[in-house]
Protein backbone atom coordinates (compact mmCIF):
# COMPACT_ATOMS: atom_id res chain seq x y z
CA UNK A 1 0.00 0.00 0.00
CA UNK A 2 1.26 3.49 -0.89
CA UNK A 3 0.27 6.72 0.82
CA UNK A 4 -0.05 10.14 -0.73
CA UNK A 5 2.78 12.26 0.72
CA UNK A 6 0.13 14.90 1.52
CA UNK A 7 -1.87 12.56 3.76
CA UNK A 8 -1.08 14.29 7.09
CA UNK A 9 -1.92 17.70 5.69
CA UNK A 10 -5.15 16.39 4.20
CA UNK A 11 -6.22 14.57 7.36
CA UNK A 12 -5.89 17.86 9.21
CA UNK A 13 -8.29 19.34 6.67
CA UNK A 14 -10.78 16.62 7.60
CA UNK A 15 -10.19 14.24 4.70
CA UNK A 16 -11.72 10.78 4.90
CA UNK A 17 -8.93 8.56 3.69
CA UNK A 18 -9.77 5.47 1.71
CA UNK A 19 -8.05 3.01 -0.59
CA UNK A 20 -7.91 3.36 -4.33
CA UNK A 21 -5.71 1.34 -6.70
CA UNK A 22 -3.32 0.40 -3.91
CA UNK A 23 -3.07 3.94 -2.52
CA UNK A 24 -4.39 5.65 0.60
CA UNK A 25 -6.02 8.77 -0.80
CA UNK A 26 -8.64 11.36 0.26
CA UNK A 27 -12.07 10.06 -0.76
CA UNK A 28 -14.10 13.00 0.57
CA UNK A 29 -13.58 15.98 2.83
CA UNK A 30 -17.16 16.88 3.66
CA UNK A 31 -19.66 15.44 1.20
CA UNK A 32 -18.76 14.52 -2.36
CA UNK A 33 -21.89 16.31 -3.55
CA UNK A 34 -20.68 19.63 -2.12
CA UNK A 35 -17.20 19.04 -3.54
CA UNK A 36 -18.65 18.17 -6.94
CA UNK A 37 -20.77 21.32 -6.99
CA UNK A 38 -17.78 23.41 -5.87
CA UNK A 39 -16.00 22.38 -9.08
CA UNK A 40 -19.05 23.04 -11.28
CA UNK A 41 -19.70 26.47 -9.73
CA UNK A 42 -16.49 27.66 -8.06
CA UNK A 43 -13.30 25.63 -7.61
CA UNK A 44 -11.66 22.84 -5.66
CA UNK A 45 -8.36 21.00 -5.54
CA UNK A 46 -7.72 17.28 -5.88
CA UNK A 47 -4.70 15.29 -4.77
CA UNK A 48 -3.96 12.89 -7.62
CA UNK A 49 -0.58 11.69 -6.43
CA UNK A 50 -1.60 8.07 -6.96
CA UNK A 51 -1.44 8.51 -10.74
CA UNK A 52 1.68 7.08 -12.35
CA UNK A 53 4.14 9.61 -13.78
CA UNK A 54 6.86 8.41 -16.10
CA UNK A 55 9.62 10.19 -17.98
CA UNK A 56 10.40 8.45 -21.27
CA UNK A 57 13.47 9.30 -23.32
CA UNK A 58 14.75 7.97 -26.60
CA UNK A 59 14.02 7.94 -30.31
CA UNK A 60 10.75 9.59 -31.36
CA UNK A 61 10.06 6.75 -33.77
CA UNK A 62 10.21 4.25 -30.94
CA UNK A 63 7.85 6.31 -28.77
CA UNK A 64 5.49 6.75 -31.73
CA UNK A 65 5.46 3.00 -32.18
CA UNK A 66 4.07 2.52 -28.65
CA UNK A 67 1.46 5.26 -28.47
CA UNK A 68 -1.71 5.30 -30.57
CA UNK A 69 -1.86 9.04 -31.24
CA UNK A 70 0.60 10.91 -33.46
CA UNK A 71 3.14 12.79 -31.37
CA UNK A 72 5.47 14.18 -34.03
CA UNK A 73 3.08 16.95 -35.21
CA UNK A 74 2.61 18.51 -31.77
CA UNK A 75 4.90 21.32 -30.66
CA UNK A 76 7.04 20.85 -27.56
CA UNK A 77 5.27 22.11 -24.42
CA UNK A 78 1.89 20.67 -25.34
CA UNK A 79 -0.06 17.68 -24.16
CA UNK A 80 -1.23 15.00 -26.53
CA UNK A 81 -4.14 13.03 -25.30
CA UNK A 82 -5.87 11.32 -23.95
CA UNK A 83 -4.20 8.62 -25.94
CA UNK A 84 -3.37 5.01 -25.22
CA UNK A 85 -1.00 2.10 -25.20
CA UNK A 86 -2.78 -0.72 -27.02
CA UNK A 87 -1.99 -4.40 -27.09
CA UNK A 88 -1.70 -6.24 -30.40
CA UNK A 89 -5.44 -6.95 -30.31
CA UNK A 90 -6.04 -3.18 -29.94
CA UNK A 91 -7.23 -3.60 -26.33
CA UNK A 92 -6.29 -0.90 -23.84
CA UNK A 93 -3.10 -1.56 -21.90
CA UNK A 94 -3.74 1.90 -20.49
CA UNK A 95 -5.22 5.24 -21.46
CA UNK A 96 -2.66 7.95 -20.78
CA UNK A 97 -1.90 11.63 -21.12
CA UNK A 98 1.41 12.50 -22.80
CA UNK A 99 3.42 15.70 -22.38
CA UNK A 100 5.84 16.47 -25.18
CA UNK A 101 9.02 17.95 -23.70
CA UNK A 102 10.97 17.49 -26.92
CA UNK A 103 11.11 15.05 -29.83
CA UNK A 104 13.14 12.72 -27.64
CA UNK A 105 11.51 13.24 -24.22
CA UNK A 106 7.94 12.73 -23.09
CA UNK A 107 6.19 12.68 -19.73
CA UNK A 108 3.39 10.20 -19.41
CA UNK A 109 0.62 10.04 -16.82
CA UNK A 110 -0.76 6.54 -16.34
CA UNK A 111 -3.63 5.20 -14.29
CA UNK A 112 -2.43 4.21 -10.81
CA UNK A 113 -3.22 0.54 -11.32
CA UNK A 114 -1.25 0.42 -14.57
CA UNK A 115 1.97 2.20 -13.63
CA UNK A 116 4.10 -0.93 -13.29
CA UNK A 117 2.44 -2.70 -16.19
CA UNK A 118 3.07 0.24 -18.52
CA UNK A 119 6.67 0.62 -17.39
CA UNK A 120 7.37 -3.07 -18.02
CA UNK A 121 5.55 -2.99 -21.35
CA UNK A 122 7.55 0.02 -22.62
CA UNK A 123 10.80 -1.68 -21.60
CA UNK A 124 9.76 -4.93 -23.26
CA UNK A 125 8.77 -3.27 -26.53
CA UNK A 126 11.47 -0.65 -26.96
CA UNK A 127 14.94 0.47 -26.00
CA UNK A 128 13.51 3.64 -24.46
CA UNK A 129 14.73 4.87 -21.10
CA UNK A 130 11.90 4.97 -18.53
CA UNK A 131 12.19 6.84 -15.25
CA UNK A 132 9.41 6.64 -12.66
CA UNK A 133 8.78 10.05 -11.08
CA UNK A 134 5.65 8.97 -9.19
CA UNK A 135 7.23 8.83 -5.75
CA UNK A 136 9.35 11.99 -6.01
CA UNK A 137 6.57 14.43 -6.83
CA UNK A 138 2.93 14.95 -5.95
CA UNK A 139 0.28 15.71 -8.56
CA UNK A 140 -2.43 18.19 -7.65
CA UNK A 141 -5.28 19.47 -9.82
CA UNK A 142 -7.11 22.74 -9.23
CA UNK A 143 -10.36 22.70 -11.15
CA UNK A 144 -13.50 24.75 -11.54
CA UNK A 145 -15.56 27.38 -13.30
CA UNK A 146 -14.38 30.02 -10.85
CA UNK A 147 -10.76 28.93 -10.85
CA UNK A 148 -9.27 32.28 -11.89
CA UNK A 149 -10.89 34.04 -8.93
CA UNK A 150 -8.72 31.93 -6.64
CA UNK A 151 -5.61 30.84 -8.51
CA UNK A 152 -2.74 32.97 -9.82
CA UNK A 153 -3.27 33.39 -13.56
CA UNK A 154 -0.75 31.54 -15.66
CA UNK A 155 -0.16 32.26 -19.31
CA UNK A 156 -0.99 28.85 -20.72
CA UNK A 157 -3.50 27.80 -23.36
CA UNK A 158 -5.53 24.62 -22.77
CA UNK A 159 -3.26 21.55 -22.96
CA UNK A 160 -0.08 23.61 -22.74
CA UNK A 161 2.44 23.01 -19.98
CA UNK A 162 5.63 24.47 -18.60
CA UNK A 163 8.51 22.79 -16.77
CA UNK A 164 10.69 23.92 -13.85
CA UNK A 165 8.72 27.05 -13.19
CA UNK A 166 6.99 28.92 -10.38
CA UNK A 167 3.33 28.61 -9.46
CA UNK A 168 1.88 30.62 -6.60
CA UNK A 169 5.46 31.65 -5.75
CA UNK A 170 6.61 28.06 -5.32
CA UNK A 171 8.95 25.91 -7.36
CA UNK A 172 7.08 23.33 -9.37
CA UNK A 173 8.41 20.74 -11.74
CA UNK A 174 5.44 21.11 -14.08
CA UNK A 175 2.28 23.12 -14.44
CA UNK A 176 -0.28 22.44 -17.16
CA UNK A 177 -3.65 23.85 -18.17
CA UNK A 178 -5.55 20.59 -17.95
CA UNK A 179 -7.79 18.37 -15.85
CA UNK A 180 -10.34 15.60 -15.94
CA UNK A 181 -13.51 17.29 -14.70
CA UNK A 182 -14.79 19.12 -17.77
CA UNK A 183 -13.97 22.47 -16.19
CA UNK A 184 -11.05 24.82 -16.68
CA UNK A 185 -8.07 24.35 -14.43
CA UNK A 186 -4.45 23.57 -13.82
CA UNK A 187 -2.48 20.56 -12.72
CA UNK A 188 0.92 20.78 -11.12
CA UNK A 189 3.64 18.34 -10.14
CA UNK A 190 5.89 19.43 -7.32
CA UNK A 191 7.68 18.32 -4.20
CA UNK A 192 5.15 17.69 -1.42
CA UNK A 193 6.38 20.64 0.67
CA UNK A 194 5.85 23.09 -2.21
CA UNK A 195 2.40 21.67 -2.89
CA UNK A 196 1.46 22.12 0.74
CA UNK A 197 2.44 25.82 0.69
CA UNK A 198 0.43 26.32 -2.51
CA UNK A 199 -2.61 24.56 -1.08
CA UNK A 200 -2.43 26.54 2.16
CA UNK A 201 -2.52 29.74 0.10
CA UNK A 202 -5.46 28.52 -1.95
CA UNK A 203 -7.32 27.50 1.21
CA UNK A 204 -7.00 31.03 2.60
CA UNK A 205 -8.66 32.25 -0.61
CA UNK A 206 -11.60 29.96 -0.06
CA UNK A 207 -10.75 26.96 -2.21
CA UNK A 208 -11.95 23.63 -0.85
CA UNK A 209 -10.47 20.17 -1.03
CA UNK A 210 -12.23 17.52 -3.09
CA UNK A 211 -11.74 13.76 -2.97
CA UNK A 212 -11.71 10.93 -5.46
CA UNK A 213 -15.46 10.31 -5.06
CA UNK A 214 -16.21 13.76 -6.51
CA UNK A 215 -13.62 13.21 -9.22
CA UNK A 216 -15.51 10.06 -10.21
CA UNK A 217 -18.91 11.80 -10.38
CA UNK A 218 -17.42 14.72 -12.34
CA UNK A 219 -15.77 12.45 -14.93
CA UNK A 220 -18.95 10.40 -15.29
CA UNK A 221 -21.01 13.50 -16.10
CA UNK A 222 -18.51 14.25 -18.85
CA UNK A 223 -18.53 10.68 -20.15
CA UNK A 224 -14.83 10.18 -19.40
CA UNK A 225 -13.85 6.55 -18.89
CA UNK A 226 -12.22 4.95 -15.87
CA UNK A 227 -9.69 2.21 -16.58
CA UNK A 228 -10.68 -1.07 -14.96
CA UNK A 229 -14.38 -0.12 -15.01
CA UNK A 230 -15.21 1.23 -18.46
CA UNK A 231 -12.16 0.11 -20.41
CA UNK A 232 -9.55 -2.61 -20.09
CA UNK A 233 -7.44 -4.97 -22.15
CA UNK A 234 -10.57 -6.64 -23.53
CA UNK A 235 -12.05 -3.39 -24.88
CA UNK A 236 -10.83 -1.53 -27.96
CA UNK A 237 -11.08 2.22 -28.65
CA UNK A 238 -13.80 1.76 -31.28
CA UNK A 239 -16.11 -0.06 -28.87
CA UNK A 240 -15.35 2.57 -26.23
CA UNK A 241 -15.87 5.36 -28.79
CA UNK A 242 -12.67 6.76 -27.35
CA UNK A 243 -10.79 8.40 -30.18
CA UNK A 244 -7.29 8.03 -28.85
CA UNK A 245 -5.50 7.07 -32.07
CA UNK A 246 -4.16 8.46 -35.35
CA UNK A 247 -4.29 6.17 -38.36
CA UNK A 248 -1.65 8.04 -40.36
CA UNK A 249 1.23 6.35 -38.53
CA UNK A 250 2.21 2.91 -37.29
CA UNK A 251 1.86 1.71 -33.70
CA UNK A 252 1.35 -1.53 -31.81
CA UNK A 253 -2.28 -2.53 -32.20
CA UNK A 254 -2.90 -0.53 -35.37
CA UNK A 255 -3.47 -3.56 -37.54
CA UNK A 256 -6.07 -4.97 -35.16
CA UNK A 257 -7.66 -1.54 -34.86
CA UNK A 258 -7.96 -1.21 -38.64
CA UNK A 259 -9.44 -4.70 -38.83
CA UNK A 260 -11.97 -3.69 -36.17
CA UNK A 261 -12.88 -0.53 -38.06
CA UNK A 262 -13.41 -2.54 -41.25
CA UNK A 263 -15.31 -5.37 -39.61
CA UNK A 264 -17.39 -3.27 -37.22
CA UNK A 265 -17.98 -3.92 -33.54
CA UNK A 266 -20.44 -5.99 -31.50
CA UNK A 267 -20.76 -3.53 -28.63
CA UNK A 268 -20.55 0.23 -28.12
CA UNK A 269 -20.24 2.46 -25.09
CA UNK A 270 -23.29 4.53 -24.23
CA UNK A 271 -24.47 6.73 -21.37
CA UNK A 272 -27.72 6.54 -19.47
CA UNK A 273 -29.83 8.61 -17.12
CA UNK A 274 -32.44 7.45 -14.65
CA UNK A 275 -35.57 9.48 -13.91
CA UNK A 276 -35.04 12.03 -11.13
CA UNK A 277 -37.09 10.17 -8.54
CA UNK A 278 -35.33 6.82 -9.11
CA UNK A 279 -32.56 6.76 -6.52
CA UNK A 280 -30.92 3.40 -7.19
CA UNK A 281 -27.38 3.02 -8.42
CA UNK A 282 -26.70 0.29 -10.94
CA UNK A 283 -23.35 -1.36 -10.29
CA UNK A 284 -20.71 -2.71 -12.64
CA UNK A 285 -22.21 -5.67 -14.61
CA UNK A 286 -25.87 -4.70 -13.97
CA UNK A 287 -27.86 -5.85 -17.00
CA UNK A 288 -29.24 -3.37 -19.53
CA UNK A 289 -32.41 -4.88 -21.03
CA UNK A 290 -35.23 -4.27 -23.47
CA UNK A 291 -38.48 -6.06 -22.72
CA UNK A 292 -36.64 -8.52 -20.52
CA UNK A 293 -33.90 -9.32 -23.03
CA UNK A 294 -30.33 -8.44 -22.10
CA UNK A 295 -28.76 -6.03 -24.61
CA UNK A 296 -25.83 -4.73 -22.59
CA UNK A 297 -24.14 -4.17 -19.26
CA UNK A 298 -23.40 -1.24 -16.99
CA UNK A 299 -19.75 -0.40 -16.33
CA UNK A 300 -20.04 2.58 -13.97
CA UNK A 301 -22.75 4.71 -12.41
CA UNK A 302 -23.25 7.32 -9.73
CA UNK A 303 -25.63 9.96 -8.47
CA UNK A 304 -24.97 13.25 -10.27
CA UNK A 305 -25.39 16.18 -7.87
CA UNK A 306 -25.43 18.59 -10.82
CA UNK A 307 -28.25 16.82 -12.69
CA UNK A 308 -29.98 15.58 -9.50
CA UNK A 309 -30.31 12.12 -10.96
CA UNK A 310 -28.50 8.84 -11.28
CA UNK A 311 -26.31 8.61 -14.39
CA UNK A 312 -23.88 6.08 -15.74
CA UNK A 313 -22.32 4.35 -18.70
CA UNK A 314 -22.06 0.88 -20.08
CA UNK A 315 -21.89 -1.15 -23.27
CA UNK A 316 -24.82 -2.00 -25.54
CA UNK A 317 -24.85 -4.58 -28.27
CA UNK A 318 -24.28 -2.49 -31.41
CA UNK A 319 -27.55 -3.83 -32.91
CA UNK A 320 -29.32 -2.17 -29.99
CA UNK A 321 -27.50 1.14 -29.97
CA UNK A 322 -30.72 3.12 -29.57
CA UNK A 323 -29.28 6.49 -28.67
CA UNK A 324 -32.04 8.66 -27.21
CA UNK A 325 -34.26 5.63 -26.70
CA UNK A 326 -35.21 3.96 -23.47
CA UNK A 327 -34.21 0.64 -21.92
CA UNK A 328 -34.31 -0.94 -18.49
CA UNK A 329 -31.51 -1.59 -16.04
CA UNK A 330 -31.81 -4.42 -13.56
CA UNK A 331 -30.83 -3.55 -10.01
CA UNK A 332 -31.31 -6.17 -7.29
CA UNK A 333 -33.80 -8.07 -9.40
CA UNK A 334 -35.97 -5.04 -10.27
CA UNK A 335 -36.02 -3.24 -13.62
CA UNK A 336 -35.71 0.54 -13.78
CA UNK A 337 -36.36 2.59 -16.90
CA UNK A 338 -33.39 4.57 -18.27
CA UNK A 339 -32.84 6.96 -21.13
CA UNK A 340 -29.92 6.00 -23.36
CA UNK A 341 -27.86 9.12 -23.92
CA UNK A 342 -24.72 10.30 -25.64
CA UNK A 343 -21.84 11.97 -23.81
CA UNK A 344 -21.38 14.33 -22.12
CA UNK A 345 -24.28 13.48 -19.84
CA UNK A 346 -23.99 16.94 -18.35
CA UNK A 347 -26.17 18.44 -21.10
CA UNK B 1 -31.55 12.05 25.78
CA UNK B 2 -27.99 11.07 26.47
CA UNK B 3 -25.45 10.09 23.92
CA UNK B 4 -21.88 8.85 24.00
CA UNK B 5 -19.10 9.64 21.57
CA UNK B 6 -17.06 6.60 20.52
CA UNK B 7 -14.19 7.94 18.40
CA UNK B 8 -16.01 10.03 15.80
CA UNK B 9 -19.27 8.07 16.14
CA UNK B 10 -22.31 8.93 18.27
CA UNK B 11 -24.17 6.23 20.16
CA UNK B 12 -27.51 7.11 21.73
CA UNK B 13 -27.99 5.60 25.16
CA UNK B 14 -31.80 5.34 24.90
CA UNK B 15 -31.81 2.97 21.90
CA UNK B 16 -31.09 -0.70 21.23
CA UNK B 17 -28.81 -1.97 18.48
CA UNK B 18 -28.07 -4.87 16.14
CA UNK B 19 -24.82 -6.50 15.08
CA UNK B 20 -25.59 -5.23 11.56
CA UNK B 21 -25.61 -1.57 12.72
CA UNK B 22 -29.34 -0.82 12.85
CA UNK B 23 -30.73 1.06 15.82
CA UNK B 24 -34.13 0.22 17.32
CA UNK B 25 -36.39 2.39 19.41
CA UNK B 26 -38.94 0.30 21.28
CA UNK B 27 -42.26 1.88 22.33
CA UNK B 28 -44.52 -0.92 23.51
CA UNK B 29 -44.57 -3.39 20.61
CA UNK B 30 -43.67 -0.73 18.02
CA UNK B 31 -40.05 -0.76 16.85
CA UNK B 32 -38.74 2.26 14.94
CA UNK B 33 -35.63 1.31 12.95
CA UNK B 34 -32.79 3.27 11.39
CA UNK B 35 -29.06 2.94 10.79
CA UNK B 36 -26.50 4.10 13.33
CA UNK B 37 -24.20 7.08 13.07
CA UNK B 38 -21.36 4.56 12.68
CA UNK B 39 -23.13 2.92 9.72
CA UNK B 40 -23.93 6.17 7.94
CA UNK B 41 -20.38 7.44 8.37
CA UNK B 42 -19.00 4.17 6.98
CA UNK B 43 -21.31 4.42 3.98
CA UNK B 44 -20.57 8.14 3.49
CA UNK B 45 -22.81 10.05 1.07
CA UNK B 46 -26.17 8.30 0.96
CA UNK B 47 -27.92 8.90 -2.37
CA UNK B 48 -30.82 6.48 -2.39
CA UNK B 49 -32.99 4.22 -0.31
CA UNK B 50 -35.23 1.25 -1.11
CA UNK B 51 -37.93 1.00 1.56
CA UNK B 52 -40.29 -1.89 2.41
CA UNK B 53 -44.07 -1.72 1.77
CA UNK B 54 -46.51 -0.84 4.50
CA UNK B 55 -48.27 -4.01 5.55
CA UNK B 56 -45.33 -6.21 4.55
CA UNK B 57 -44.73 -9.09 6.96
CA UNK B 58 -41.09 -9.42 7.92
CA UNK B 59 -39.04 -11.85 9.95
CA UNK B 60 -36.01 -11.27 12.13
CA UNK B 61 -32.82 -11.05 10.06
CA UNK B 62 -34.56 -10.61 6.71
CA UNK B 63 -33.34 -7.91 4.30
CA UNK B 64 -36.16 -5.36 4.29
CA UNK B 65 -34.53 -2.21 2.91
CA UNK B 66 -31.45 -1.09 1.02
CA UNK B 67 -29.48 2.09 1.59
CA UNK B 68 -27.51 3.22 -1.45
CA UNK B 69 -24.32 5.15 -1.10
CA UNK B 70 -21.89 5.99 -3.85
CA UNK B 71 -19.61 3.37 -2.35
CA UNK B 72 -22.04 0.46 -2.00
CA UNK B 73 -25.60 -0.68 -1.52
CA UNK B 74 -26.07 -1.73 2.11
CA UNK B 75 -28.73 -4.25 3.10
CA UNK B 76 -30.85 -3.30 6.10
CA UNK B 77 -32.00 -6.26 8.17
CA UNK B 78 -35.17 -6.45 10.17
CA UNK B 79 -34.22 -6.43 13.87
CA UNK B 80 -37.49 -8.15 14.86
CA UNK B 81 -40.35 -10.09 13.26
CA UNK B 82 -43.69 -8.45 12.64
CA UNK B 83 -45.49 -6.18 10.21
CA UNK B 84 -44.23 -2.95 8.63
CA UNK B 85 -46.71 -0.29 9.75
CA UNK B 86 -44.96 2.84 8.54
CA UNK B 87 -42.07 3.86 6.27
CA UNK B 88 -40.24 7.17 6.05
CA UNK B 89 -41.31 8.27 2.56
CA UNK B 90 -39.39 11.55 2.90
CA UNK B 91 -36.18 9.60 2.39
CA UNK B 92 -37.12 8.66 -1.17
CA UNK B 93 -36.48 12.21 -2.35
CA UNK B 94 -34.08 13.23 0.42
CA UNK B 95 -31.98 10.15 1.30
CA UNK B 96 -29.16 12.41 2.54
CA UNK B 97 -31.33 12.95 5.65
CA UNK B 98 -29.88 9.65 6.90
CA UNK B 99 -26.40 11.25 6.88
CA UNK B 100 -27.64 14.42 8.52
CA UNK B 101 -29.82 12.97 11.26
CA UNK B 102 -29.44 9.17 11.48
CA UNK B 103 -31.20 8.82 14.84
CA UNK B 104 -33.96 11.35 14.13
CA UNK B 105 -35.56 12.33 10.83
CA UNK B 106 -33.42 9.69 9.09
CA UNK B 107 -35.44 6.78 10.55
CA UNK B 108 -36.33 4.11 7.98
CA UNK B 109 -39.43 2.13 9.01
CA UNK B 110 -41.62 1.04 11.92
CA UNK B 111 -42.51 -2.55 12.73
CA UNK B 112 -45.30 -3.83 14.93
CA UNK B 113 -43.30 -6.59 16.63
CA UNK B 114 -45.04 -9.90 17.26
CA UNK B 115 -42.43 -11.64 19.38
CA UNK B 116 -41.29 -9.83 22.55
CA UNK B 117 -38.58 -12.47 23.15
CA UNK B 118 -36.74 -11.31 20.03
CA UNK B 119 -36.24 -7.80 21.37
CA UNK B 120 -34.30 -9.25 24.30
CA UNK B 121 -31.58 -10.28 21.86
CA UNK B 122 -30.94 -6.71 20.73
CA UNK B 123 -27.68 -5.11 21.86
CA UNK B 124 -27.59 -2.61 24.70
CA UNK B 125 -25.88 0.74 23.96
CA UNK B 126 -22.94 -0.48 26.06
CA UNK B 127 -22.58 -3.66 23.97
CA UNK B 128 -22.84 -1.65 20.76
CA UNK B 129 -20.11 0.72 22.00
CA UNK B 130 -17.91 -2.34 22.59
CA UNK B 131 -18.62 -3.51 19.04
CA UNK B 132 -17.57 -0.30 17.29
CA UNK B 133 -14.84 0.75 19.70
CA UNK B 134 -11.42 0.90 18.10
CA UNK B 135 -12.80 1.01 14.57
Amino acid sequence: MFWTPLINFEEKLGANIGEFAGWKMPMTYSSYQEEHMAVRTKSAFFDLSHMGRLRVKGKLQEIENLIAKKLSDAPAGTMIGPTAFLNDKAGFIDDVMTYKVSDSEFLIVTNAINREKVTAWIRRNSSLEVEDLTFDLVLVAVQGRGIWDVVERIDLAPLQFRLNTKFEGQDVFLVSRSGWTGEDGLEFWSKPENAQVILERLLTRGMKGAGLVARDSLRLEMGFVLYGEDIGEDVNPVEARYWVYSLDKDFIGKEALLDTLKRGVDKLRIGFKLPKNQRVIPRNSSKIKIAGVEIGQVTSSTYSPFLSRVIGMGYLSSRHFFMGGTAEIEVRGKDYSVKLSDFPLLK
Amino acid sequence: MSETKVGKYLVRMDLLYTESDEWVKLEGDIATVGITDYAQKKLRDIVGVDLPRKGQKVILGEVVAVVESVKAAADIYSPVSGEIIDVNEELVTAPETINKDPYGSGWLFKIKANSPEETKKLLSPESYIEKIKGD
